[in-house]
C-alpha cells in the first residue's frame, strides 16, 4: 500500500477550517463592504460607508465598549471563581474527581434557553431566592434581579466556569509536588508558595481560560437578551437587530467584523503581554 | 547546625506499615545513611524529619525539642529531593536564591551568598539558565546549592544520586560529602545504594520492612552485620550453615561450618545452630592444601583484574570468592580455601 504523503492527513483539518471558519468570514468581511439598501440583502457596489459609520463613535462603540468591559469583568469574576474548584479538582482522584469533574461540567449539560428560564424563575420578584431571603429576614422587599447586567453577568459566569477550571486544572495537575514541598522546606509560608510557585506554574492554564471565557463572554447573545432586557445594549444584541431586525446585513456584517475584531486585538495584545511568562513556565 | 534525635516513629497507611518504631541519631556534623530497598520506610522516615507528612507516632527532637509541632517551612531543614524538584520557572540564581528571599538580609547580601554557594558547586556562569537548559548534573548542583544556602539546621538528601550516570555520581558524592563537611552541617542521606552509603556515611542505619535493622558505622555494618539482610544487603555475602560447639570468651566461639571447625568471632549467645559470614575476600584459594575448607570449583568468570568462582563445599555449601586472575586452577576442580577467621562473622541464623 502507498503511503499516504503527509500532507494528505492535515487535508480534514483544513478542509474544516476552510469551510467553517475562512469562507464564512471572507463572505461576512465582503458583506460588510456591501452598499445597504431597503428591501434587499444588498445593493450593487462596494463602500467603506459602514465602517466610517460604525466607526464615528455614538451608539456603535459605547455598545461594544460595554461589551468588551462587561466580558472583562465575567473573565475575572470567573478566575476567581474557577481558581479554587480548579485546585480541589487537582487534588482528587478516583470517584471523587469524576464526581467533581460532573458536577463542573454540569452548566453546560442544561441548554442554553432552559438555563435562562431557570434563572428568570430562580430571581423572579416572588420566585425562590427571594422567598428565601424574605423569610431569613436578611431583605424586606423583594430583590428586582430580573434584565440587570448583574445577573446577566453571574449567570454568565456560571455557565463559562468549566473554561476556566479545566485548563487550570490540568495545569495544577503537571506541578510536581516536590517543587510545593521544596518552596515550603525553604521557608515560603503556604501564600508565598501559591504566589511565587503554584500561580505562575498555573499560568500555562490560566492563559488558556482567560482566553475562551473573554471570547466566549464577548460574544454571549442568547443569556444578554433574555436576562439583560432591553434597558441597555450590547454589541451582539445590535448584530442580531441589525441583521435580523432591521435586514441591513452589510451592517450586520460590519458590527460583527468590528465586534470579532476587537476580540481578536484583545486576545493578541494579552497573549503578546504574557508571552515571555509563558515561555518561563511552559512544560 | 544541630544534632536530631528520632524515637519510635510510626507510619501508617491504612493497614500498611512504613515507619514500625524508627530510633535513630545523628549527632552535629554527622552524616546518616539511610540505607534498604524501596519500600522500607526510608523515605517515609525523611518525609517525617523534612515535616511534609506526620508520623502517628514518636517523636523527632532538634536540639532536644521536639520538631513534630513545627510546619516544615519553619524547620530550617534544606531538603534535595530525588528528581531535584527545582522551580522550573525560575532561572538558576533565582532558585537557589529562593530560600533567602523569606529571611534576613538586603537584596545585596542575598546575591553575595548566591554567588558564594553557586561557586562551592562549580555553577558560576550558569545563573541566568533555566533549569531545563541545564544538564542532569548541573539539576543536581542546583538543587543542592538552593538547599545548602539557607545554612540549614540539618541537610535531607533523598536519593539525590539516582538519577545521574555513574560517572557523575561519583563527582557528585564527593561534592556532597565535601560541602557537607565543610559547612559541617548533620545530613540525612536516603539511598538504596550500599557502596554510595557507605563511601559518604559516619553512620549507616539500614531499614527492613519498616524497621532499623541495624544502626552503625559502615565499617561495623560491613563487618559485624546484626543479620544476614543486613550482611546482603550491604555487599557479596557467603553464608554458612554453622554449629555452634562452645564459646570460648572475648566473643570468640568455636563452630563447625562447612566440613571443617573454625573459631571466629560474633556477637552471642548462640544456641545451637548460627550463620557463619564469609565475605569473598576473606576466602582464598591456597595451592598448598592448608586451607580449613576444601571445595569443588562449579564455576569460574574471568573480569579482568580479577577471576570470580564459584566454589560446591564438602558439606554442599556453595560460596563465591575471587582468585588473581592468572592463577590457574587445578584440573579437577578440588581446591582447598583459606578463611581468615578475623574476617569471618557469626550470626543469629534468625532475627526475632
Amino acid at each position: 500500500m502507498r503511503r499516504l504523503p503527509r500532507l494528505a492527513l492535515g487535508l480534514p483539518a483544513v478542509l474544516l477550517l476552510l469551510v467553517f471558519l475562512i469562507l464564512p468570514y471572507a463572505e461576512m468581511i465582503t458583506m460588510s463592504f456591501r452598499a445597504s439598501q431597503p428591501g434587499t440583502m444588498h445593493g450593487a457596489g462596494f463602500t467603506a460607508d459602514h465602517y466610517r459609520n460604525v466607526m464615528s463613535g455614538g451608539l456603535y462603540l459605547e455598545a461594544l465598549a460595554r461589551s468588551l468591559l462587561l466580558a472583562l469583568f465575567i473573565t475575572l469574576a470567573c478566575l476567581v471563581v474557577s481558581y479554587p474548584i480548579a485546585w480541589h479538582l487537582s487534588r482528587a482522584s478516583g470517584r471523587k474527581a469524576l464526581l467533581l469533574y460532573a458536577c463542573v461540567a454540569s452548566p453546560l449539560m442544561i441548554g442554553v434557553l432552559i438555563r435562562n428560564f431557570g434563572w428568570m424563575i430562580i430571581v423572579n420578584v416572588d420566585g425562590p431566592l427571594n422567598r428565601v431571603l424574605l423569610s431569613l429576614g436578611l431583605i424586606d422587599r423583594p430583590l428586582r434581579l430580573l434584565f440587570t447586567q448583574g445577573l446577566v453577568a453571574l449567570a454568565l459566569v456560571h455557565v463559562f466556569t468549566p473554561f476556566m477550571v479545566l485548563p487550570i486544572n490540568n495545569a495544577l495537575r503537571n506541578i510536581n509536588p516536590a517543587v510545593i514541598e521544596a518552596s515550603r522546606s525553604l521557608g515560603a509560608s503556604r501564600f508565598a508558595t501559591f504566589w511565587k510557585v503554584i500561580l505562575p506554574l498555573s499560568f500555562p492554564g490560566i492563559q488558556p481560560g482567560l482566553i475562551l471565557v473573554f471570547v466566549l463572554a464577548t460574544a454571549a447573545y442568547v443569556t444578554p437578551a433574555l436576562l439583560g432586557g432591553q434597558m441597555v445594549t450590547m454589541m451582539p444584541t445590535l448584530v442580531v437587530q441589525t441583521l435580523v431586525g432591521t435586514f441591513d446585513w452589510p451592517l450586520g456584517a460590519t458590527l460583527a467584523v468590528v465586534m470579532a475584531t476587537a476580540a481578536l486585538i484583545a486576545v493578541v495584545v494579552f497573549s503578546l503581554a504574557t508571552h515571555r511568562l509563558m515561555e518561563r513556565v511552559r512544560a | 547546625m544541630s544534632s536530631l534525635e528520632i524515637s519510635a516513629l510510626c507510619k501508617r497507611y491504612g493497614p500498611a506499615v512504613a515507619l514500625d518504631g524508627v530510633s535513630l541519631t545523628a549527632g552535629q556534623g554527622e552524616l546518616v545513611s539511610l540505607l534498604g530497598p524501596s519500600g522500607c520506610g526510608k523515605t517515609t522516615a525523611l518525609r517525617c524529619i523534612a515535616g511534609f507528612i506526620d508520623p502517628d507516632d514518636g517523636d523527632i527532637r532538634a536540639n532536644g525539642v521536639s520538631i513534630l509541632a513545627t510546619p516544615s517551612s519553619k524547620r530550617d531543614f534544606g531538603v534535595v529531593f530525588q528528581n531535584y524538584a527545582l522551580f522550573p520557572h525560575l532561572n538558576v540564581a533565582e532558585n537557589v536564591g529562593y530560600g533567602l528571599l523569606f529571611r534576613k538580609g538586603s537584596k545585596a547580601e542575598r546575591e553575595r551568598r548566591v554567588r558564594e554557594v553557586l561557586e562551592q558547586v562549580q555553577l558560576v556562569g550558569l545563573e541566568h539558565r533555566l533549569p531545563r537548559e541545564l544538564s542532569g548534573g548541573q539539576q543536581q548542583r542546583v538543587a543542592l546549592a538552593r538547599a545548602l544556602v539557607i545554612q540549614p539546621r540539618l541537610l535531607l538528601l533523598d536519593e539525590p544520586l539516582a538519577n545521574l550516570d555513574a560517572r557523575l555520581r561519583d563527582d557528585v558524592r564527593w561534592l556532597i560529602r565535601d560541602v557537607q563537611q565543610a559547612s559541617r552541617t548533620t545530613a540525612f542521606y536516603v539511598t538504596h545504594d550500599q557502596a554510595e552509603a557507605m563511601a559518604i556515611s559516619d553512620k549507616i542505619a539500614v531499614m527492613k520492612n519498616g524497621k532499623v535493622a541495624q544502626f552503625a558505622s559502615p565499617r561495623e555494618i560491613y563487618q559485624r552485620p546484626a543479620e544476614r539482610y543486613v550482611a546482603s544487603f550491604t555487599g557479596e555475602a557467603n553464608f554458612l550453615v554453622a554449629e555452634v560447639e562452645r564459646a570460648l570468651g572475648n566473643g570468640l566461639f568455636r563452630v563447625r561450618a562447612g566440613g571443617a571447625t573454625l573459631d571466629v568471632r560474633g556477637a552471642g549467645p548462640f544456641a545451637g545452630s548460627a550463620v557463619l559470614l564469609a565475605r569473598p575476600e576473606s576466602l582464598a584459594i591456597v595451592s598448598d592444601g592448608t586451607g580449613q575448607l576444601e571445595g569443588r570449583v562449579v564455576k569460574s568468570v574471568f573480569l579482568g583484574a580479577v577471576q570470580h568462582c564459584e566454589v560446591v563445599l564438602r558439606d554442599g555449601a556453595s560460596v563465591r570468592l575471587g582468585t588473581p586472575p592468572d592463577r590457574p586452577l587445578p584440573a579437577d576442580g578440588t581446591v582447598s580455601i583459606r578463611l581468615d577467621v578475623d574476617r569471618a562473622w557469626l550470626m543469629p541464623d534468625a532475627v526475632p
